[in-house]
């Protein structure tokens, strides 16, 4: 079922016209039924989290609930919306997001640029020890850092949870931004440096510049990263909560409201950031690893 | 340059997986080391038990499905028609969703009144509803779903550059030769698109052995996975050392995995070629 396959006429020839037209005609109504069917699967559940978030209890509560919204209520969302619920968890979440963002560039950039610029096995087997330290789980991991962070008095704080998102986001973020180093070209640095701006006038102002955008996107990938995570968080946050906290701490609870509708709020920024990223992620970081 | 990345990574990535591994080679009452102590004791709980075997059958349920469906799904972007650009936006929004959120969605899905058996009531299908979210296979099976749903999409744009990559002339050589659409799918796309295959079956494989918020807010007591147990253990029973010695043993699993998977695979492709 390939692109060139079908596209070509000459793979139908031996039959006759048409019963190739027919064949056709089979092949494409499949194929927008296999869409459509793909399509319903992907949106169903985030559906199903709205409508749950904005269903009266009649609707939800019952041994056989309906599949329309029957009584709809902002019940759910105003009982989030409260400040003494919400304010903790969000300010925590925002903070944490954006302070792993911040040092996620600041500490894997410079190591990234360097990386760049090494021959390219040396490229390779470093980006990829850099992603084998992932494979150890990270619930491994949290444990011990759990443990030194308690002495410490991180536990609870922000300055430790972003630490702690530090740990499964810096080798990513150094892999998209060694990726994004590797595309400017040395005769531009050259230039710039033989011009007289000097090692750092030529970073500063010439490389920087050019790498701004992968740096936009490591940066959010490690602020969604962030955003998102439970692992780190359920270890390392023991009277405080983040976002994801208050889900899964409702879920557990069994609140099937509160669920849904911090799970809808948890989701919203990820959704806009990554509708907007979609061109990037196709572009650089994801194909860059396979074709090597 | 290099310092501060290193450093990190030193300090606070290979010293904690040392002093995981560390900890789960010492008896947690005498402190003597090195000692089995811990994973003979966890190795004879049930839970340990349940929990490895869950680990296994989501990994490859979900893997499974998420390749299958991620093929398909990269072979229907890899071609041009109508409402291609609606139709990969659309397909890729779970990449947009928390994977905490994919699990506390499929939670309404697999209630015992969820949508699902509220579906299979109405087709008549079943007469009393399904308890799905218990240990075994329906659990597994939930669980692989939700997995499913959210990166299906990252394993459909790792295959589609995958075959972005194939030249369009190989194709046309085995229609040439006389190749029908089955026949140069077998013997051309699939051999070329085996490195972007390997690449996207071990990340997802690595991922899926450590699941663990999906099953926290899914089931967090009843459907125990080796994450979720290593969470336990810690949390519950106060035991950072039994804790150590499992995630020592999911190391282990993902290490055992991937070099099975390279002696298996890899290496036959090899001398094939």
């Amino acid at each position: 079922m390939s692109t060139q396959a079908i596209s070509h006429p000459a793979a139908a020839a031996p039959r006759s016209g048409t019963n190739a037209a027919a064949t056709r005609l089979v092949l494409r109504i499949g194929f927008v039924l296999l869409a459509a069917v793909f399509v319903v699967a992907t949106l169903l559940p985030l559906l199903v989290l709205l409508k749950v978030s904005i269903s009266a209890p009649q609707d939800i509560m019952t041994a056989r609930p309906p599949f329309l919204i029957y009584n709809a209520t902002l019940e759910h969302w105003r009982a989030l919306l409260n400040p003494a619920t919400l304010y903790g968890p969000a300010r925590h979440s925002l903070l944490v997001a954006t302070g792993t963002a911040v040092l996620g560039v600041l500490i894997a950039a410079p190591a990234a640029y360097v990386i760049s610029r090494m021959p390219r096995t040396w490229r390779y087997g470093l980006i990829l020890g850099l992603l084998f330290t992932q494979m150890f789980p990270d619930v491994g991991i949290a444990m011990p850092v759990a443990i030194t962070f308690l002495r410490l008095g991180l536990n609870d704080t922000d300055l430790g949870l972003m630490l702690a998102h530090l740990v499964p986001t810096l080798p990513f973020v150094a892999w998209i931004l060694v990726g994004t180093f590797e595309m400017i070209p040395r005769e531009v640095e050259e230039a710039a440096f033989v011009d007289g701006n000097g090692k750092i006038g030529t970073l500063a102002r010439v490389v920087m510049p050019l790498a701004a955008p992968g740096i936009a996107v490591a940066a959010l990938f490690a602020w969604l990263k962030s955003w998102n995570d439970l692992v780190y968080a359920i270890y390392l946050f023991l009277g405080e909560r983040t976002l994801p906290l208050m889900t899964f701490y409702y879920s557990n609870r069994g609140s099937v409201f509160d669920t849904a509708t911090f799970a809808v709020l948890l989701t919203i920024p990820v959704m806009v950031v990554t509708l907007a990223l979609q061109r990037y992620i196709e572009a650089g970081t994801l194909s860059g690893a396979i074709k090597g | 340059m290099l310092l501060p990345l290193t450093l990190y990574i030193l300090l606070l990535t290979f010293v904690p997986v040392l002093q995981a591994i560390g900890m789960s080679f010492t008896d947690r009452y005498s402190g003597a080391f090195p000692s089995l102590s811990n994973y003979q004791y966890i190795v004879g709980r049930p839970d340990f038990t349940a929990a490895f075997l869950n680990t296994l059958g989501i990994t490859a349920l979900s893997v499974s499905m998420e390749m299958v469906a991620g093929l398909i799904l990269a072979l229907m972007l890899a071609r041009t028609f109508a409402g291609r650009g609606f139709f990969r936006t659309v397909i890729l929004t779970p990449m947009g969703v928390p994977t905490l959120v994919a699990g506390a969605a499929m939670l309404y899905f697999f209630r015992t009144n969820g949508y699902v058996n509220e579906a299979l009531l109405r087709l008549g299908l079943i007469d009393v509803p399904i308890y799905w979210t218990e240990s075994g296979l329906r659990g597994v099976f939930a669980i692989a779903l939700a997995d499913m749903w959210k990166v299906t999409p990252i394993v459909t744009l790792l295959l589609l550059s995958g075959l972005e990559s194939i030249p369009g002339d190989v194709y046309e050589a085995a229609d040439v030769d006389g190749a029908n659409r089955w026949q140069s799918f077998w013997s051309v796309t699939l051999p070329l698109l085996m490195p972007a295959i390997t690449m996207a079956l071990i990340v997802r494989a690595i991922d899926a052995f450590r699941i663990f918020d999906v099953v926290m807010v899914m089931a967090s007591r009843s459907i125990p996975v080796m994450s979720t147990f290593v969470y336990s253990n810690y949390f519950d029973f106060q035991d950072p050392y039994s804790a150590s010695a499992a995630a020592t043993i999911l190391l282990l699993m993902i290490v055992a995995f991937i070099a099975a998977y390279f002696l298996l695979v890899e290496r036959r492709r090899g001398e094939l070629a």
